[in-house]
């Protein structure tokens, strides 16, 4: 009983907090006409990344962009969390025909080579983690409706799966704080920003990219094999 | 311009159509072509990063997980045993009168069938246990009204069939399910060759006892037993949804007068 309030209470805190921090963000800091004007005249110069979409979410707006990252965490992590209760099921292995599967290990590497792009290049061209993590999940995904998602459980072990995402949200997270112990404020540029457009420029949104990336595909995959394995649809 | 207005008509259209689709993958499928037209539209009012994300999660991502999703939920998975002029296989494709009504039904309610060939035991246990949603191939239901089965409205009427020392104890112990035997139905006239028809058998049906008499089986021993009999298929009790919507399927069917014709069709 008191366990029940406790967690109420400690919800309810949670839910405030919450709140009031949407409430003072309002407050303090109302958005400024001239900070977009400023994003668009000299996101480049200043970012040093030639697509200015990724400068402005990976750069000016990177705090937005790492609880966006966050969201997608604890979603994962609710799903997980959920479906671990109950209990797995043995299915008989489903899988299509032969010519779904050549064609599959045709466009699998495709979406793995797509995914590498859009990750490395996402601060020079259009593209981003966010998209490069999907593009890869889906690849595995149309890999596991051709050869059956048993068998690339079998392949891919989710536990550990589910570790790796963690750790790459570790690694995201003292990224961002790295500049901190070089005594500098969170947040602010580790690297140097570069020439626009050449591919080691834009300062640390490379970095960001391929961490994203990979912590989308890991956790999209994660989600994917949990539903799979727990409740035996998919 | 021209181009982006074009796209942008087209999206309703094609949202109306993936909406209209009976048929689940078709539905999907409309979908994600409603993704890759918006993506389009995005990289023609010079948005590519939008139009990539919208592309890869609307119409790579989600039409995967939906294709996943429907592959138990979109079929209607029928078990059977071959039973000559209901269901079998002829070359590559599957005839008969019960595949027929099978097919409308699926395609009724939306679903693609598919029809999976079992030894004749196993089909109750597969539908028993949801691993299939029907059991088909001349199966006669006898009312017990006890474990987890249950049977679907009779669409053809039969007879059933025993060995005589089978019927000898009928009072003792009736028969328990019809057909009955061990193994294909297809294994059964090598059991007749071998001698061992009589006990691979516990019950037939009308339908494959005159098969089994066009090919030459020796079954002047088999005894009719008395009473009503029909074919009909076996579901899971549970799924009382899915035999309601066959119950109203078949009483159109027959109201219509489509049943008697595919009966005349295939038995005549």
């Amino acid at each position: 009983m008191t366990r029940d309030r406790l967690r109420i209470i400690f919800a309810v805190g949670i839910i405030a907090a919450f709140v009031g921090l949407i409430g003072i963000t309002y407050i303090c800091s109302s958005p400024d006409p001239a900070d977009s004007e400023r994003y668009l005249a000299r996101a480049v110069e200043e970012t040093g990344a030639s697509n200015r979409v990724a400068g402005i979410y990976l750069n000016y707006r990177l705090l937005d962009t790492l609880l966006e990252v966050l969201v997608f965490s604890v979603a994962v992590l609710g799903v997980r969390h959920y479906l671990q209760q109950s209990e797995g099921m043995k299915l008989p292995n489903l899988s299509e025909s032969e010519v779904v599967q050549t064609a599959v290990n045709f466009l699998a590497p495709l979406a793995l080579l797509l995914c590498t792009f859009f990750a490395v290049f996402g601060h020079i061209s259009p593209g981003g983690g966010f998209a490069a993590g999907v593009i890869a999940a889906s690849g595995l995904l149309y890999v596991a409706i051709a050869h059956g998602i048993q068998a690339m459980n079998a392949q891919l072990n989710p536990v550990r799966l589910a570790l790796m995402e963690k750790v790459i949200l570790l690694v995201l997270l003292a990224f961002v704080l790295a500049p901190a112990v070089a005594g500098r404020i969170p947040l602010t540029e580790l690297l140097p920003t570069g020439t626009p457009g050449k591919l080691l420029s834009g300062g640390s949104i490379l970095v960001y990219n391929i961490l994203i990336a990979m912590k989308v595909f890991v956790g999209a995959w994660a989600v994917i094999a949990a539903f799979a394995q727990h409740r035996g649809e998919l | 311009m021209i181009a982006r207005w074009i796209l942008l008509a087209l999206l309703p259209i094609v949202a109306g159509i993936a909406l209209t689709q009976t048929r689940r993958l078709s539905a999907i499928i409309g979908m994600g072509l409603f993704s890759l037209l918006l993506a389009a539209v995005y990289l023609l009012m010079h948005a590519p990063d939008v139009a990539i994300t919208e592309a890869t999660i609307g119409a790579a991502l989600v039409t995967a997980i939906y294709v996943l999703a429907i592959r138990r939920t979109g079929r209607l998975a029928v078990v059977a045993d071959e039973a000559p002029g209901l269901i079998a296989r002829e070359g590559d494709s599957i005839v008969g009168l019960e595949y027929e009504i099978l097919e409308g039904f699926a395609r009724q309610i939306g679903l693609d069938l598919s029809v999976h060939f079992v030894p004749l035991r196993r089909v109750r246990w597969l539908v028993a246990h949801h691993e299939a949603d029907l059991g088909a191939g001349g199966m006669v239901p006898l009312d017990s009204g006890e474990g987890a089965l249950a049977s679907t409205p009779m669409h053809l009427e039969t007879g059933v069939f025993a060995f005589p020392a089978k019927r000898r104890s009928f009072n003792v112990e009736p028969i328990q399910e019809a057909p009955d035997y061990e193994g294909y139905f297809s294994e059964l006239l090598e059991h007749d060759k071998n001698g061992t028809l009589s006990t691979a058998v516990s019950s037939l049906d009308l339908a494959r006892v005159l098969s089994l008499g066009r090919i030459g089986a020796s079954l002047q021993d088999l005894g009719r037993i008395d009473g009503q009999y029909g074919y009909a298929f076996l579901i899971a009790k549970q799924r009382t949804r899915l035999q309601r919507d066959y119950a109203d399927y078949l009483t159109q069917l027959r109201a219509s007068g489509q049943l008697a014709d595919m009966i005349e069709r295939h038995f005549s």
